[in-house]
């Protein structure tokens, strides 16, 4: 129990590509909402999506995993990560 | 089901060594072909409509294309070191997507439980990082840095070892396996697999290999990489969803999966879509 609480992490993810938010977003709630994390989503635009991901540190590096793939309509190009403070 | 992207490119479609002037009978992305060889010793690979395809003969195989392919077939320099023994396995066919059985050849996480005590085994089942990228330049998936402890990591390997590989998938339903050599530290054995996609969930597997091993019967080589094939189809052939998904809504991708994860993104980027599921159901 206490490596699962030492794993949990809160990172801002810092999407960019060609990503054509109103398929992405309910994608993105979607797969957040399996992976059990929870998340604050406080910047689209069709180039940049900025949220906060909390959760086990191995879960947020399944959601950069799944991300990275997106929806069909989606094009990923990179996927940035920062740990907060 | 869309092939056009795909349309293009060069498929292995039989071994040049067992050309037959009466022709074989196959398939080649839906459409029935005709795979022969010519008065002079050249292959000749005929469509459904009679029309004569682009071929090329490379690593002991016919290659044909049923659009106009403005590209060689990828190299591997490889082929041409003298001192290797280059070994046709021969044909497995696989009711999968040709997609999903050169995803599977990239996946290193399920030897110790599909291939084990062969190339791996219980409790060495960790999988250490790797450097996966996509090169610009020569447009290939490179998955570099892996290492693996194989009880027996090929024919020539005499006990367990920790393995390194490189993966490559320099075509969509290629790939190109780099290993540590036994007998020759220095070098990498390749294994490669070539597949022919015959529809979307159907797939004939080719592997061909180039070896510095000069003492193991060429039978018991041949033998041990169909093992390794055969146990990997029941996998293959059980996957669901058939299809492999491009958008990751069932299968939920880890760090494990870098190399699949950036095969679909080369996939998904190319509009290499035969034997792809679009969206997640």
């Amino acid at each position: 129990m206490s490596d699962v609480k030492q794993n949990q992490s809160t990172e801002r993810m810092t999407i960019s590509g060609d990503l054509v938010p109103d398929a992405f977003l309910p994608w993105i709630d979607r797969h957040v909402a399996k992976l059990g994390l929870s998340r604050t989503i406080f910047s689209v635009s069709e180039e940049k999506i900025e949220l906060d991901l909390s959760g086990p540190e191995e879960l947020i590096d399944m959601m950069e995993m799944g991300c990275s793939l997106g929806p069909i309509e989606v094009w990923v190009e990179a996927i940035e990560r920062h740990v907060l403070g | 089901m869309n092939k056009i992207g795909m349309i293009d490119e060069w498929y292995p479609v039989g071994l040049f060594s067992q050309l037959d002037p009466n022709g074989r009978d196959t398939w080649l992305m839906g459409e029935p072909i005709r795979v022969a060889i010519d008065g002079e010793g050249n292959p000749l690979v005929t469509g459904g409509n009679g029309r004569v395809l682009a071929v090329c003969v490379r690593y002991g195989h016919v290659w044909a294309s049923l659009g106009k392919p403005d590209h060689d077939l990828f190299p591997i320099p490889e082929a041409d070191q003298p001192g290797r023994r280059l070994v046709e396995v021969g044909v497995v066919r696989v009711r999968c997507s040709p997609l999903r059985a050169v995803e599977n050849f990239l996946d290193i996480a399920h030897f110790p439980f599909v291939h084990t005590d062969i190339l791996g085994s219980e409790p060495h089942t960790e999988v250490q990082n790797y450097k996966v990228e996509i090169r610009e330049e020569e447009d290939e998936v490179w998955a570099t840095q892996v290492k693996f402890y194989q009880p027996q990591a090929a024919k020539s390997a005499s006990g367990g070892i920790t393995t390194e590989y490189m993966y490559r998938v320099p075509a969509p339903t290629c790939s190109v396996l780099y290993k540590t050599c036994p007998p020759r530290p220095s070098e990498w054995d390749v294994i490669t697999l070539f597949v022919q996609p015959l529809f979307e969930d159907v797939c004939d597997v080719w592997p061909w290999m180039a070896l510095y091993d000069d003492d193991t019967p060429m039978t018991d080589l041949i033998h041990f990489q169909q093992t390794i094939f055969l146990q990997d189809r029941s996998i293959l052939e059980n996957q669901i969803p058939t299809l492999l998904p491009l958008d990751p809504g069932m299968e939920i991708p880890t760090r494990a999966d870098l190399t699949s994860v950036a095969y679909r993104r080369w996939l998904k980027r190319h509009n290499y879509t035969y034997g792809a599921q679009l969206v997640a159901q």
